[in-house]
């Protein structure tokens, strides 16, 4: 059965692959730093943003965490030409609909960020004359951000993950190359081990990399 | 300098505070003091506003408080505040904690922020640590260090809440010895503590709390000789006896 395996369409796909992962990564990281600004802004809504913010940030994170994502992917590049009347390209959608999908995630990160600060913190901040946004943005956020970045690198591993699901509207990224090319080339199995080979790397390393900062926190703490 | 009218404040149902009235003098130092839960660190955080208040009044400088026209951040930041847990920022130096409100908040350049913080800092005997983070110091560092950022905003007066009590009893002392030199240089302050030592030493007068209300409030000498009300008379042979 091995034998019939050709791997020898691997370097030939490298360049495609190289693209695919290319996009793959933009996606990751534009939907993390995106995911992760509008998430903050979300969580401080919800937690301090009077009844009406706080009720809007809540259904939002609540309602995108209760959606398969591929739904929202599938809904957004179907629908949003309809109401804009042009083709966004699937590409471009797939950025704003990963963006906008995260932050909820990210939201519920930041949140208990924030509430893991002690009040005694904020106060601190308030006593020195700071206002509510000096004592976030020098005070709370960048305790509650460090005391959380496992968990937003452990939250974006997934996301890397879930970047592959954009090949349902037909989005290059590294699945999609890998498909293209195992089709072209009349060796799927082999692309797809492949494919899935280079997932396995990054997302495990990146996984290790996540255990030693845990590690390092917490001798800092 | 600080007025405290008639001052009610609930935590939903519970009344924590009942009609409190006092005030500090312009360079006069009033110790508050009162057992666990008679409302000592609420009424000190109503003063600046880091709690509210539901019915009086609270004029600092000429400044009403309570009055939701008040501009609080420019009113905190001419107020200093002493916590129990010492509160220090603890992703940041040293310097940087002395650095950031004078920074932030007074508009103050970098490097000024920093030579008024390094030299805040050797009078409390730190200027060694400048570098560290708070995680390093001990806890009478830190609270030396605390009350060196206060002072970093140049405020007019300051308030402590029990800023020993979270202490080990060696360290009580370097941290007590930095308020009174602070007391005698004639700095306006309000202090919850229950170290008697330090209200005999420089307080003026003393302000006795139980069960949210102001029970007594006396000069020091006829506190120390003897308090009209049974609860403080109980309260002060209970402390001064261990
Ligand atoms: N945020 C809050 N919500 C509800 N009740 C509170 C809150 N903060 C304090 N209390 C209650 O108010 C009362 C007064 O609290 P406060 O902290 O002012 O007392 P204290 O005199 O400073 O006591 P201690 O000596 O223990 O510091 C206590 O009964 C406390 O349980
Ligand atoms: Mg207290």
């Amino acid at each position: 059965m091995l034998s019939n395996f050709d791997f020898s369409v691997i370097p030939v796909s490298l360049p495609f692959i190289w693209e695919g992962l290319l996009y793959s990564f933009k996606l990751t990281i534009t939907a993390m730093c995106g995911g992760i600004i509008l998430g903050t802004l979300l969580a401080l809504a919800r937690l301090s943003g009077g009844p009406v913010l706080s009720r809007f940030a809540a259904a939002y994170v609540d309602t995108l965490r209760s959606i398969p994502l591929l739904m929202v992917i599938l809904w957004f590049f179907f629908l949003i030409p309809l109401v804009t009347g042009k083709p966004m390209g699937a590409e471009n959608s797939a950025l704003i609909t990963f963006t906008l999908f995260e932050a909820a995630f990210y939201s519920e990160i930041m949140r208990a960020g924030i509430q893991s600060i002690p009040k005694g913190q904020v106060n601190a901040g308030y006593a020195v004359g700071m206002t509510y946004w000096q004592t976030m943005g020098n005070v709370v956020l960048p305790q509650a951000f460090r005391n959380m970045l496992p968990v937003l690198l452990t939250q974006t591993i997934i996301l890397f993950q879930d970047t592959s699901l954009v090949y349902a509207i037909g989005a290059k990224d590294l699945l999609k190359a890998a498909e293209n090319t195992g089709k072209n080339y009349n060796r799927p199995v082999e692309m797809y081990v492949f494919s899935a080979l280079i997932y396995f790397i990054i997302c495990f390393s990146l996984s290790m990399l996540v255990k030693r900062l845990q590690k390092r926190i917490a001798i800092i703490r | 300098m600080i007025d405290i009218k008639n001052v009610s404040k609930w935590y939903g149902n519970f009344k924590v505070l009942t009609d409190c009235t006092t005030n500090v003098a312009k360079g006069e130092v009033v110790v508050v003091c009162g057992p666990s839960g008679s409302g000592k660190s609420t009424l000190i955080k109503c003063v600046n506003a880091l709690e509210p208040i539901q019915q009086g009044q609270i004029i600092v400088d000429g400044t009403t408080v309570s009055d939701p026209k008040t501009n609080l951040p420019k009113l905190r930041a001419r107020v200093g505040m002493v916590f129990q847990h010492f509160e220090l920022f603890p992703h940041m130096s040293i310097t940087q904690n002395l650095a950031i409100g004078q920074i932030k908040v007074l508009g103050r350049s970098k490097d000024e922020a920093i030579e008024r913080g390094i030299k805040l800092l050797d009078r409390v005997g730190l200027k060694a640590h400048a570098n560290k983070f708070p995680g390093e110091l001990s806890g009478g560092q830190q609270q030396r260090v605390a009350i060196a950022r206060a002072l970093s905003m140049d405020p007019i007066c300051m308030l402590f809440d029990e800023p020993t009590s979270a202490l080990d009893p060696e360290m009580i002392n370097e941290v007590l010895d930095v308020m009174v030199e602070l007391a005698q240089e004639g700095m306006t302050m309000m202090v919850v503590t229950h170290e008697m030592g330090f209200a005999r030493k420089v307080a003026h007068r003393v302000v006795f709390m139980d069960a949210g209300q102001i029970v007594e409030d006396a000069k020091k000498d006829d506190f120390f000789g003897k308090p009209r009300s049974e609860r403080a008379q109980q309260f002060l042979s209970k402390i001064l006896s261990h």
